[in-house]
């Protein structure tokens, strides 16, 4: 490889440099020739800054407060999520009675259509699909939901705790598998009282011609 | 420098081992990529783990999935062929073409030539047959198993001689940017490999790696993000400085910018490993460490890339009719592209979005495919015609190679952009109140698919662009005759390869380099005052080397122009480059981070069934897909902790035994490190967690009866194959070796235990008269005892074990621990107060 005769001023070695022009070194390897330019400004700004980035970031993370450890800032946030929830939650149970889940959710379709696509997503693999806890003959873990039979109790309100809350603390669960709670994480209250509409439209016959007390519930 | 040569020799380069890297680079870069495309589609698809078969076979293979064909298995297969039959091969053949010219001088060895091509080739068969036989370390890039690690490394030392020795030999005094590269390169994989694949075996097929949980997370990630550095970067690096300017015929841009980024690039590129743990239970000492050696590795990385780009000045015509311009020029963008994004991703904040996502897969498949794929594509079409004395068969077929994949990268690239940051922000989406999260994992999954599909059509594209190099190049070769250049070379009087130890080690910039580093590391780890004293020694230091670089430049340069004519010397230099920032990062995690020390969650051991559990989790490559690590982040802690709980992140004290560790990289699947639950009342082994055992039973038979929209496989021959009890004594024996604190236990405790477990859970199953496997029909004892030897039993025991632990307690207020920079931390906040108290109280 030779100078390319469109740049005349490419120049070599000591000659260049003295000259301050560009230098194309002297030493060839297997015919490949290097140019000696400078090194671009932004490249080397860009350099500099990481490396002072790197220093003050340091700096303010290990010698000030300025930063708080990921472990307490996530405590913090998860603590102010639950405080949240539990005043939702208390919220909502002040203002549901077993009279308004079975008279005005379960007979507004939009909330029991809303049940039954929370139910079809959380609830089946263990309640079955026809909520006889079963898939074709193979029956699933959890209880049947159409059978007549509340085993927490029979008031929409407490069945609202029931998936809210899951398995009692120390019960034992069905066939030994208690239920996760449903409730905070996984489905909103507003989720969970839908969920409980479309269970008691899904079984008219349990919940036709409750009577209800003062408090709007149900008298058993 | 030119040396006087006092006479000339000829020389016949040998290229037949080049030409067969080659040939071997093209075929295993055919399959490697077909292995992907599949992988793709099985990710939309759940049938083509094996349900495709029935239908191409027209029925008379039945099975709802084939476990030599499931993605657990073909994703290590598609990553080993790709890295390293394809890349590997395509450098070797690079490097040996390059090295002969740059050294004027023919390969030391041909035997060692030819053991190393062969060699190769047999550990990329051996790897091909036993990954999809399920044989696994179950650490990604790393997942040969051990006697095929040891095939490597000698391979590798096979390599690395023939090398060298070819440099001892070389007729050309200075050794040229490109051989700095493949110096790095050989030394470094080498550490990284050994390092990185140290375990005990319990078989002849299976080990454990002798660091566990974050320990075992760190050396991976070391070795894991170099493994793109030193294997898929310098040595194409190298290759680049020699081929791209010989193709333009044109002189590299800067010989001081190869200098400056050589160095800067293989001494911080070892210390971004962390950058992978960004926001686990890794100690944020190394995570700080990984992000800011990350974001200072953009410019060192862009060297590079404008050294590429700017040498093509004068050249730029040639992009017009060149195929191989084309390449190198896209293939350099690529890089310059990809590692600029790297960066990015390792910044913290911007890494909560991205880890776990399809973003990260679209970030190494523009280096792989643009950067790895047209830097090969270019190198091909450039040595072909030289390789058989021909010329290239077809121009034509070759610019429609370059179009076809390129439209394929950007189509695969921008399908995993979007489909990263989509599913990112969709996991972290709450619902109205702020409390709850608004989609299920699956919903996320299922709003990615037509990214999922765009995907294997780009991966495809670029494929059937690679078919056609293949015919290319195969139609190239069929025209020409193999071809050993004759070159006259000057031999050069010895003058090179003189310098000592002392001169190597004793100057300005080497000291300058080695106390900086010292006080550095000061700084990071003395207690507090003394380690601001370090930094401010550290500023001192770096500001009377830029005065010593100023006023006696010239001898700094002297020095290393001679140093170029020293290759060993070079060779010790890099190493201590590329050794210090693991060093500075893994032994103070190993002497700090131990059982002693954790304070609070420390893990509870695996039963016998349990561990056996574990191995065929990781057998299956379920990590694949399957995370272990609730980041300390809000939509992760919310999603997959224990409800009611606020500090119910992994920690690190969670998965300190397991061996090897098993965070994951990559969620297609939720998390599962909370899974686990008690031990049932009235069992004795038997757990229950978040999902009971007819739950996993049925999801490990159709994972979509249970999730409905899941992509996971089915896993059929669980409920068929028997679990190896017998190597459980073997294994607890070793686990016990590497610290994993087991009570003694004779070898009939461990298998009666594994058994009874076992029963324990099979019962269940059958009581509550679970589906049997097709064909079976059995009583509900017979089915019992036939469940309790399957597999399915063992890993079901393995998931209703994730996550538990106990607490252990530490008296007496925190104290600061040596090398741990984050105790020093917290001693300074939260434990002033309180050492103040104590000091008053023991006045009174």
């Amino acid at each position: 490889m030779s100078d390319d005769p469109s740049e005349p001023e490419v120049k070599r070695g000591a000659f260049a440099k003295k000259k301050g022009e560009v230098i194309l070194r002297e030493h060839e390897y297997d015919g490949i020739q290097e140019f000696d330019q400078k090194l671009p400004n932004w490249w080397l700004f860009t350099f500099y800054i990481a490396i002072v980035w790197f220093v003050a970031y340091w700096v303010i993370y290990y010698h000030t407060d300025a930063y708080r450890t990921d472990s307490q800032k996530i405590t913090e946030m998860m603590e102010t999520i639950q405080t949240e929830k539990k005043a939702a939650l208390a919220e909502a149970l002040a203002s549901l009675t077993d009279k308004a889940l079975i008279e005005e959710w379960a007979t507004d379709p939009a909330k029991v259509s809303a049940g039954e696509t929370t139910y079809m997503q959380t609830c089946t693999a263990c309640h079955g699909t026809g909520l006889d806890a079963k898939m074709g003959d193979i029956p699933l873990s959890g209880r049947p939901l159409n059978d007549g039979e509340w085993h927490y109790g029979k008031a929409p309100t407490e069945i609202f705790k029931m998936i809210n809350n899951g398995t009692p603390e120390g019960g034992a669960g069905y066939n030994g598998v208690p239920m996760i709670a449903k409730g905070g994480g996984m489905l909103t209250t507003q989720q969970v009282a839908e969920l409980t509409a479309f269970l008691i439209a899904k079984n008219p016959d349990d919940f036709a011609g409750a009577t209800f007390d003062d408090q709007g519930m149900l008298i058993e | 420098m030119s040396t006087p040569a006092t006479q000339t020799a000829t020389i016949q380069y040998e290229d037949k081992t080049v030409r067969q890297f080659m040939f071997f680079s093209v075929l295993w870069g055919l399959v490697g990529m077909l292995v992907g495309v599949i992988c793709a589609t099985q990710l939309s698809w759940w049938q083509m783990n094996g349900k495709f078969l029935e239908a191409l076979t027209f029925g008379a293979v039945q099975a709802d999935g084939i476990s030599y064909l499931t993605f657990g298995r073909l994703r290590p297969l598609h990553t080993n062929a790709v890295i390293f039959a394809f890349v590997g091969n395509m450098m070797f053949a690079g490097i040996y073409y390059s090295t002969q010219r740059l050294c004027k001088t023919r390969t030391a060895s041909d035997l060692l030539s030819k053991i190393h091509m062969w060699g190769w080739q047999l550990i990329i068969v051996s790897a091909a047959v036993s990954l999809p036989a399920g044989l696994t370390r179950g650490k990604e890039y790393a997942e040969l198993i051990w006697p095929i690690n040891i095939a490597v490394a000698l391979i590798w030392v096979v390599f690395a001689i023939n090398f060298f020795w070819t440099l001892a030999k070389r007729n050309e005094p200075s050794i040229y940017v490109a051989l700095w590269f493949y110096i790095a390169t050989i030394v470094t994989v080498a550490m990284l490999y050994i390092v990185n694949h140290l375990s005990l075996p319990t078989s002849l097929t299976h080990s454990y790696p002798i660091f566990g949980g974050l320990q075992d997370a760190l050396v991976q990630w070391w070795y894991g993000h170099n493994a793109v550095a030193f294997f898929l970067t310098t040595p194409i690096l190298g290759i680049m400085y020699y081929y791209l300017p010989k193709a333009a015929n044109r002189p590299v841009y800067s010989y001081r910018l190869s200098i400056i980024h050589f160095w800067s690039l293989v001494f911080i590129y070892i210390w971004a490993g962390p950058h992978h743990l960004l926001n686990t239970s890794l100690p944020r000492w190394l995570q700080m460490l990984g992000m800011l050696f990350s974001l200072m590795l953009w410019a060192p990385s862009w060297g590079g890339m404008l050294n590429g780009l700017l040498t093509l000045r004068g050249a730029w015509n040639k992009l017009r009719t060149d195929p191989v311009i084309k390449f190198f020029a896209a293939g350099v963008t690529f890089y310059g592209m990809a590692t600029f994004e790297g960066p990015l991703l390792s910044i913290r904040a911007v890494n909560q979005l991205s880890h776990y996502t399809d973003w990260t897969i679209g970030h190494v498949h523009s280096g792989a495919l643009g950067w790895n794929g047209f830097m090969a594509a270019g190198m091909f079409y450039w040595l072909a015609p030289r390789l058989w004395k021909t010329k290239l068969w077809s121009t034509a077929l070759a610019n429609m190679h370059f179009w076809i994949g390129l439209v394929g990268i950007l189509l695969y690239v921008a399908a995993m952009w979007t489909a990263g940051v989509m599913q990112g922000l969709m996991l972290g989406e709450v619902a109205e109140g702020g409390t709850t999260l608004k989609y299920d994992f699956v919903e996320t999954l299922k709003a990615i698919q037509p990214q999922y599909i765009l995907r294997s059509l780009g991966g495809t594209l670029f494929l059937v662009g690679f078919v056609l190099c293949a015919v290319n190049l195969w139609k190239t070769a069929r025209s020409g005759q193999p071809h050993d250049e004759e070159v006259e070379v000057a031999v050069p009087v010895k003058a090179h390869d003189s310098m000592t130890l002392k001169e190597t080690l004793i100057n300005d910039p080497v000291a300058y380099c080695i106390l900086g580093c010292f006080t550095l590391c000061l700084w990071f780890f003395l207690p507090p005052h003394a380690n601001i004293a370090a930094l401010v020694v550290t500023v001192l230091l770096a500001i009377k080397a830029v005065h010593g670089f100023k006023t006696r430049g010239t001898k700094w340069i002297d020095w290393h122009e001679r140093l170029l004519h020293n290759y060993l010397p070079f060779t010790l230099l890099v190493f201590i480059a590329v050794a210090i920032g693991g060093a500075v990062q893994i032994i103070p995690s190993l002497i700090v981070n131990r059982e002693e020390n954790v304070e609070g969650r420390l893990q509870e051991l695996y039963t016998p069934l349990e561990l056996a559990g574990r191995d065929i989790y990781v057998s299956e490559g379920c990590y694949n897909c399957h995370s272990q690590m609730i980041r300390m982040l809000k939509p992760d802690v919310m999603r997959y902790s224990r409800q009611g709980e606020t500090d119910d992140f992994s920690h690190l004290g969670e998965s300190l035994f397991d061996h090897p560790f098993q965070w994951g990289s990559k969620r297609t699947g939720p998390d599962l490190a909370r899974e686990g639950g008690d031990i049932v009342d009235g069992a004795k082994y038997m757990r229950s967690g978040m999902r009971d055992n007819v739950w996993h039973y049925n999801h490990f038979m159709n994972p979509r009866q249970t999730s409905e929209g899941s992509n996971m496989p089915a896993y059929p021959w669980l409920f068929e194959q028997k679990t190896d009890l017998k190597a459980l004594p073997k294994k607890i024996a070793v686990q016990q070796k590497l610290g994993v604190p087991y009570p003694a236990m004779n070898q009939h405790d461990i298998i009666g235990k594994a058994e009874f477990q076992a029963r324990e859970i099979a019962d269940d199953l059958a009581a509550k008269k679970v589906l049997q496997p097709a064909g079976l029909e059995m009583g509900e004892e017979e089915f019992a005892g036939y469940l309790a030897d399957r597999k399915v039993v063992a890993l079901i025991a393995y998931m209703q074990k994730l996550g538990t632990y106990r607490i252990q307690e530490k008296d007496g207020p925190p104290e600061g621990q040596p090398l741990d920079p984050d105790s020093y931390r917290e001693l300074t906040e939260k434990t002033e107060a309180l050492r103040k108290g104590e000091t008053a109280q023991a006045t009174e």
